[in-house]
């Protein structure tokens, strides 16, 4: 069994462009793992194919079965975080290791005003509001559905 | 509806994986063994070759075998220069798995076939015609297999109309990649 996790300094989530994104990764498995490697990136989300870069990169070689290492990644002057209906811009951190495609994610929020910038359309959409089905959605649910 | 938490975003859709509806995996292995590692994936637009091909990517990957995956459609044709080239590049223990073999010109899928006989360790093709290799496995869907993927892709609480999905699947004449890319549209007009 393994366990990976990434802790960002003071529990931080919020970035803004050119900022320092630093913390701490921690592994831990049944046998000596062969590399770890953690990313900070972004990606999209949404209708299309998926774009996605990587922006900084610390692969640790040997990690053996357990460990914890800290990171410090300076971010780019952009992509902001923003969300449309149609795509999304994520970024996050991620750690892999081999062998084996187990991975953790920790996404972050990187934007010059504190959020995630809402195009338009959505820019007056309420926080939470999005798991609650609205007037069109429920058109496109079943009746006995619909209330569940 | 922000793009990331629409049920229907495309990288959600990429991690569902193949449903048999029929034989099993396993038993799609044997036969595969049995056919000398030379089949082919068929069926129509959006009826889950690709993904089925991926999946025995993985599959033959994580059991020792050496693999060579190409994916060949109109946006990313393959010249006969480069099908040469591919060619004059693989070893008699690679497995070529090509995605869109009946977007290839026939002149190279004639190279390909017969050079993969005596240098490559099989083909799998995938292809949305028989006849190019022997047929591996019909691939085809019923508007039960896309209520059941919906079902996966949103929470059970948001069933989406059986009724919908009948009629989507009818017009979208069973391809669940373009049933899904409408469904992404409707849930996105939620704000």
């Amino acid at each position: 069994m393994r366990k990976l996790s990434i802790e960002l300094n003071d529990g931080k989530n919020v970035f803004a462009p050119g900022e320092r994104v630093e913390g701490r990764i921690e592994w831990s498995a049944d046998e000596d793992l062969k590399a770890l490697e953690l990313s900070l990136l972004w990606y999209t989300s949404g209708k299309g194919t998926r774009d996605a870069g990587v922006v900084h990169s610390k692969r640790i070689d040997r990690p053996g079965a357990f460990g914890s290492d800290t990171f410090s990644f300076t971010l780019p002057s952009g992509p902001y975080s923003f969300s449309g209906k149609l795509i999304s811009l994520i970024w996050a951190l991620e750690l892999t290791c081999t062998p084996g495609k187990d991975t953790v994610r920790k996404e972050i929020v990187v934007s010059p005003t504190g959020r995630e910038i809402l195009l338009t359309g959505l820019a007056g959409q309420g926080r939470g509001q999005e798991n609650q089905p609205g007037e069109f959605l429920k058109r496109i649910l079943g009746v006995q559905h619909a209330s569940a | 509806m922000r793009a990331r938490d629409n049920p229907f975003a495309a990288d959600r859709v990429e991690r569902i994986r193949y449903r048999f509806a029929g034989a099993s995996l396993d038993e799609l292995l044997t036969r595969l063994e049995e056919m000398n590692y030379r089949g082919a994936i068929v069926g129509p637009e959006g009826s889950g070759k690709t993904t089925l091909l991926e999946d025995l990517h993985e599959i033959l990957e994580r059991r020792g075998r050496r693999t060579r995956f190409l994916f060949v459609n109109d946006a990313s044709p393959l010249p006969e220069a480069e099908c040469r080239r591919l060619l004059s590049e693989l070893t008699p223990q690679e497995l070529v798995l090509l995605d869109g073999a009946d977007a290839i010109r026939r002149s190279s899928w004639s190279l390909f076939r017969r050079h993969t006989v005596r240098h490559a360790a099989g083909l799998i093709v995938t292809s949305h015609r028989p006849g190019l290799l022997p047929t591996l496995i019909e691939c085809s869907t019923t508007p039960t297999l896309l209520k059941e993927i919906v079902t996966d892709l949103t929470s059970r609480t948001r069933n989406v109309s059986p009724i919908l999905l009948d009629d989507l699947h009818r017009r979208h004449r069973g391809n669940l990649r373009t049933c899904l890319r409408e469904l992404y549209d409707l849930y996105a007009q939620e704000t």
